[in-house]
């Protein structure tokens, strides 16, 4: 029960960073769903895998599960600094972050 | 001359294609190799290898020839990537050097390079500052990452891996070291010189095995020669043999990754990079 919960929770922000990353207008906040949603539900996927796996107990189990946890590290580690240099790079590449059209622009 | 290559491409790319007709279909059960080799290999592989992966024990002990060639291929391709980009010579021009403990940079024009004392870094015209967030999450992860790399090569018995992979995941240790610091840092590590002699090493632990079972009164690359020099029954040698020639692979692919990296990066004048 609790592995479905998880699954589903994490397939709800998988969802929301894919449909964040079409949708979201420029570079910068493309990268805000890609970044944190991503983590955020590989996070809650994994965790569901763990314990579906320890469905049975036994130390072998127990072992990949921790190794299951190992990746969960890992991704937390690396996909936010990913993200974080991703964005660095636009910065130093002059992008411009997108802000809303002030009504005096729209009447243009 | 480029269009004899081109004319040569083609023509031999028609070779290729008319050969392929005379393949057995996509997994026919009476082709010759699922009638014969693949079961050979799926019921001798364990009493003869002592390998429980099937696919390194072909990849390395029953078709080790052709493994030993795609490390020379890898090999070659580093040689070249080295010979077609490398920029050799002194470097003329500018020079921006850093000193550490004040941060002042420092200018030098149309000068050739000057060695350094410890309290000055060489740093070049595209520099950019380095991101602490970035450079400590990699310093955190490489160590893990290498130690991973390690486990791939020395489990390629039992679970897929094996050289090429770990070699590959080594490799990316380094150039990840590389992008989250610089260049210059990668190559204090581990320098182009070192990498270059690592490569042929790589080539030479693999060949060298091949010619000591030569040696030993056996085929080229029958590792069952080296039971007398381990120690251990044939079998036992057979997968240590295995081993060794993983480890070359490894070494090979390893070096070459980060030979290909630091010559393409930066051009082959080894300043920046990327």
């Amino acid at each position: 029960m609790l592995v479905i919960a998880l699954l589903v929770v994490g397939l709800v922000f998988f969802t929301g960073g894919g449909v964040g990353i079409l949708r979201f207008p420029d570079f910068f906040t493309r990268l805000h769903p890609a970044g944190k949603l991503d983590t955020l539900g590989s996070l809650l996927m994994m965790l569901a895998v763990a314990i579906y796996n320890l469905e049975h107990f036994s130390w072998e189990a127990l072992l990949t599960s921790l190794k299951i946890m190992l990746i969960v590290l890992f991704i937390f580690l690396s996909s936010p600094t990913a993200t974080h240099s991703i964005v660095d790079a636009g910065i130093r590449a002059g992008m411009v972050p997108w802000r809303k059209e002030t009504p005096e622009e729209k009447a243009e | 001359m480029k269009k004899l290559g081109l004319l040569l491409v083609i023509l031999s790319g028609a070779l290729l294609l008319y050969a392929t007709v005379d393949f057995p279909l996509w997994g026919d059960p009476s082709s010759p190799a699922s009638l014969h080799v693949s079961p050979r290999y799926i019921e001798k592989t364990m009493e003869e290898t002592s390998v429980p992966n099937i696919v390194t024990a072909v990849l390395a002990d029953y078709r080790g020839f052709d493994t030993m060639f795609e490390t020379t291929v890898i090999f070659g391709a580093g040689v070249v990537c080295f010979l077609l980009l490398r920029v050799l010579g002194g470097e003329e021009g500018d020079h921006y050097y850093r000193h550490l403990p004040t941060g002042v940079t420092i200018h030098v024009k149309g000068a050739k390079g000057k060695s350094l004392s410890g309290e000055f870094e060489r740093i070049d015209m595209l520099w950019t500052p380095y991101d602490l967030v970035i450079k400590t999450a990699c310093r955190i992860m490489i160590p893990f990452i290498q130690i991973y790399a390690l486990y791939v090569i020395a489990h390629g018995h039992h679970s897929p891996g094996g050289g090429f992979q770990g070699g590959v995941i080594l490799g990316a240790s380094v150039i990840l070291l590389a992008i989250s610091q610089n260049l210059r840092t990668a190559l204090r590590r581990i320098g182009e010189k070192t990498v270059g002699i690592l490569c042929a090493i790589g080539v030479f632990i693999y060949a060298g095995t091949g010619a000591l079972c030569l040696a030993l009164g056996r085929n080229f690359l029958d590792y069952a020669a080296l039971a007398s020099v381990l120690g251990t029954d044939p079998v036992t040698a057979r997968s240590h043999g295995i081993l060794i020639v993983e480890t070359g692979v490894g070494i090979a692919v390893m070096a070459t990754m980060i030979w290909i990296y630091n010559n393409v990066s930066s051009a082959g004048r080894y300043d920046e990079g990327l």
